[in-house]
Formats: C-alpha cells, structure tokens, sequence
C-alpha cells in the first residue's frame, strides 16, 4: 500500500490481531519492509526572525523521483497568524495506535514554539492538506504553559505535548494533553512534576511504563538567542527525567553535568522491548546512551564524544553541536548532525554501548569542505534529520532556531534554508550526499523561508512509537 | 489621542505610523501592515526587538526577552512597549541579532 495514504487497514501490512485495526504499523520491522518509497514529506517552513512578512507554513515537498515536481515545494499551509515559529510537530495518531479501532493518521499536530498556539491540519489527502482548528495562546496560557515542543499521540485515544515554560516563558513547564477527537485541551497530562523545571523532547516506552523527558532552557532564555553567560549561571538544561508512564509522576533525574549540557532530542530504539536509549547533548556535544539498571533504577554513560575545533577566525573552540538525533528503524544505526561544524554522522549501534563510527558526510557549516551543492550556496549545515522507513535515505534541513541561525548562520535568515538528502547503504554501512536533491527554502513562494522539521505521510523513524 | 512613532528600517526606509493610548507598537504595525517581525506577542522571545532612537518608549510588561544591558542600550522589545511621546525607532530582523552574538568568534 502507498503509506503516503492514511494507514488504517490491518490486512495490509501483515497484521497479526485481524480482530482489530488501527493506524500505523504492528512492529517496527512490518513499517520497514512493508511500507512503500516516501513520496510526499511535510517540512515546516518559518518566516520568524526575517525581514518576510508572511506567515510561517508546512511545506509539501515532492520526494517522490517518479514524479516531475521531485524535489519541489510543491504546496504551502500558510498559518493564520504570524510570528509562530513552527518548530516540531506530530501525528495525532501513530503505531502505538495500532490496536485501536476507528483512528486514522491523518492529523497533524503544529505547534508554534513561540506564539504558543497549535494548529490542527487535516492531512488525509497529503497533496492537499488544510488547517481544521486552532488552539489559541490564550487556551494554552490558562494552563500556565507556552512553547509547546514534542507532539506524540500515546495510547488512550490522547495527544501530549512537552512544554517548555510557564504562561509567562518563565520555568517550569510541563506537559499539556489533548483528545485524539476533537483536539480539546485536556489539561496537563503529569500529576506529579518532581523535581522536574525544564523541559524540552521525550519519548516512552509503554510495554515498561516509562517516559523520559530532557531539557533546553526556559523560553525567556533561549528564545533571544544563545548566551554563554546563560550556561554559566546554570539555566540551560544538564539533566534528564525518568518519569511512571502509568502514574504521569516524576520518578528519577539523571544529572549530567559538564558531560551533558543541553540534552535536547530522546532517542529510545524502536524495539518495544529495549530498556534503554540515547540523548543527545548539543552543547557538550556527547551522545549519552542511558539504561534501566537493577531495581528499576536508570543509569548512564557517555558514549561519543564529538571534540571541539579550532576555526582559524574564532577566539574559542568551537562544539559541534549535536542538534538532531535519529535511530533507524531497525535500530542498528545512530544519526547525528554536528550543527556548528557541518557534519552529519552514521554511527552502527548494534553493540549498544560501544557505537562505531561508520560514514560521515561534511557539507555547509563552519568546517565542511563542500559549501555549494546543485548550484545552491549551503545556508546553515545539517540539522533536524529524517531518515526513510527503510533506512535508504537520509533527509536533512538547515535551520535550528530563527534567533540561533540569526546568530550563527546570518544568511539563513536573509535568503532561507535548505533541505538536503543522502543515499544511505546500510549493508555496507556508509552513506552519499545525492548531488541532485536540494530543496531551497530561499525560493519559497512569499519570499525565503526557513526550513525545520520533516514528516512522512504513513509514519517515520522519528514519529512511532510501539506497545 | 497617541503618538507618532516612526521606524527606521537599516536599509533606509523609514514609515511614521500612529500608534494610539493603550496600543503596543506592534500591534499599530500590523494593523498598518508594516511587517516588523515578533513571535510570542508577551515580552519573552525578544523577536520584535528594536532599538529606541529618540522619544519615550515604555515596557508595559515585563521586557524579559531583553538583558539589563541591552535595556541600559536603548533596545525595547515592541509588543510590550507603548510610546508615551512621539519616537523614532529602529526595527527589522537584523535589530534582535545584534542582542547576543555568537560567543564563539
């Protein structure tokens, strides 16, 4: 079946418990090797922070080589309002769903990180998608949080997002729930927040009962741009929380220190079984994996650790910046993009405490060789990732943060950003950047645009969750 | 009865709008369609970020977007700010980038 429809028919893609349909996919192995070529991706696309007076939008981009608009932006869903910067989004329903009558993937949820609003798009037709209900600020702030960040549908017909501040951008946040049916605010989805201030992706495991959720900053402090004073006096994030999936109370913190400044995107592999996954640490630029030890106890180490480097032309060393974290689907490869240098990495993972380096591909960023591709000047360097459900291809954009590409990659918020793409051959373990695919987001209808995250139509590595 | 603001864009181009008791200098360019950037419309993520040249401007809300040092330098976060006599202001993107450059260099 073509996942760029809605998947909701069992039958189709092998499933077990024909008793009972659902969306997405009975194991992760099933959306690999059962799903068919991505054709379509929504990119957001962001005017914030740029002299463009448009609104910020979803872009659909045409991935589909058979078609003659590959590589196109071939529509945009304008928001209604601007300033949102749109930043990550999600499905109102996704593989956790599976064994759930009646759902269907075919919402997506849209955050805006700084206006605080959310917008629901139905996108059952992916080539012609629509804006179907706006959650206003105002909605969100009666519940004393704003900047809503990770979206995942979890099971029992609700959708929780992470928020990262209070109703004033101040800490703490926390996590807002809404309903799978009519996308109403429930209200906030844990009942015990522990020690927990902030807040920024998480990711759970429901066949454990556990959720993890990690940390940026609060919004009054990331939002205007990245100030080492900030790290200095200790507000930006260096820990980890471990919370009871079932009770929504605040269980355990994993404290990183220096070794884990800034642990942003939370990557548990997709094997409902694993007890165990990996944060990455965008300032210290480290891989931390973490695992539940005896007693029900969470435990961690680092396992990569991406050196700084010397730039001819600038006082300090510069980190990498781990941005962007991803596991294939089939959880033997780790991908990671080194925002500041240009780099994204190709890391085998099968001995989950010892990840080899495999493949690295250098292009855009402050250190990457190759600062042109197709014609087109490389603004930014590899960021948010995506990679194909069955791990052949590896999709990446060029934006971070309207303010932080202000500051770091200035062109960006002139003339827009890019999305790029390699070819990934995971028998041979390596990967190619493809010479051909550039999408420019400096060629927006409207004028230049930002691009961030990517989604498939029919679920990505990024999105499913399994029970 | 309010005040004449006018903005200054770093390209040269200037627009004098009429921003009314009680409005917020942003919101009396969106309704003259002007396009100065903002975000959170609360005076936390700094994106409406100018820099006040001449005139008196005030914060109604807390400016939390901006450090004291950038407030001491003139610099005022315009969804929260209401002229209280007439001003001229610098506005554009590149205004908020100036806030805190890349520590790195």
């Amino acid at each position: 079946m073509s996942t760029d429809e809605p998947s909701k028919t069992s039958e189709h893609h092998g499933h077990e418990h024909h008793e009972v349909e659902g969306p997405g996919y009975p194991t992760p192995a099933a959306m690999r090797t059962e799903s068919e070529r991505e054709k379509t991706a929504f990119v957001m696309g962001l005017r914030v922070g740029m002299d463009v007076d448009e609104p910020d939008f979803v872009g659909v981009v045409d991935v589909d080589p058979e078609s003659e608009t590959y590589a196109e932006l071939i529509d945009t869903i304008e928001m209604p309002n601007k300033g949102d910067e749109l930043h990550h989004f999600g499905w109102n329903s996704c593989s956790s769903s599976c064994h759930a009558e009646g759902l269907m993937r075919d919402h997506l949820i849209v955050p805006g990180q700084r206006s605080s609003r959310i917008h629901v798009i139905d996108a059952s037709d992916p080539r012609d998608a629509s804006i179907e209900k706006v959650i206003e600020p105002e909605e969100v702030f009666e519940h004393d949080l704003s900047a809503p960040h990770t979206v995942h549908c979890v099971p029992g017909g609700k959708i929780v997002i992470s928020m990262l501040g209070n109703a004033d951008g101040e800490l703490p946040g926390g996590f807002l729930q809404l309903d799978q049916d009519d996308f109403s605010i429930d209200g906030h989805w844990e009942v015990d927040r522990g020690d927990m201030e902030m807040n920024y992706d998480y990711w759970y495991q429901p066949r454990h009962g556990v959720m993890l959720s990690t940390e940026w900053a609060a919004p009054e402090t990331y939002y205007p741009g990245f100030d080492l004073d900030d790290v200095e006096a200790g507000k930006y994030g260096d820990s980890i929380h471990v919370w009871d999936w079932e009770t929504k109370e605040h269980q355990q913190t994993l404290t990183f220190g220096e070794e884990g400044l800034i642990p942003l995107e939370i990557r548990m592999p997709h094997n409902p079984e694993e007890t165990e996954g990996y944060v990455g640490a965008a300032l210290s630029s480290n891989i931390i994996r973490f695992w539940e030890g005896d007693g029900g106890h969470w435990e961690w180490e680092t396992v990569i650790d991406v050196e700084d480097r010397e730039h001819p032309d600038w006082d300090m060393p510069v980190p990498g910046l781990v941005t962007d974290t991803l596991l294939s689907l089939d959880d033997q490869y780790l991908f990671f993009s080194n925002w500041l240098h240009g780099d994204v990495r190709m890391y085998d993972v099968s001995d989950t405490g010892n990840p080899r380096l495999v493949d690295q591909c250098w292009v855009g960023g402050n250190f990457g060789d190759r600062q042109e591709v197709a014609g087109h000047e490389v603004r930014g360097a590899p960021q948010m990732l995506q990679l194909s459900r069955d791990g052949r291809r590896l999709y990446w954009t060029t934006s971070l943060f309207s303010s932080w590409d202000n500051q770091f990659y200035p062109d960006i918020g002139e003339e827009g950003s890019l999305m790029m793409k390699a070819d990934v051959y995971p028998e041979e373990g390596r990967m190619e950047l493809d010479e051909d695919f550039v999408v420019d987001f400096g060629d927006a209808p409207g004028g230049p645009a930002r691009a961030h995250e990517i989604r498939w139509p029919g679920g990505d590595c990024t999105s499913d969750v399994w029970q | 009865m309010g005040h004449e603001v006018t903005l200054v864009w770093r390209d040269g181009r200037e627009a004098t709008i009429e921003v009314a008791n009680g409005e917020s200098v942003i919101d009396a360019t969106e309704r003259e369609g002007l396009g100065v950037p903002f975000g959170c419309l609360y005076g936390a993520c700094g994106t409406c970020t100018g820099r006040l040249i001449e005139g008196d401007l005030v914060h109604v809300e807390r400016p939390r977007g901006l450090k004291p040092s950038h407030r001491n330098e003139g610099y005022v976060l315009l969804c929260v700010a209401e002229p209280r006599s007439d001003c001229r202001v610098e506005v554009g993107a590149t205004v908020q980038a100036d806030l805190v450059p890349n520590p790195w260099k």
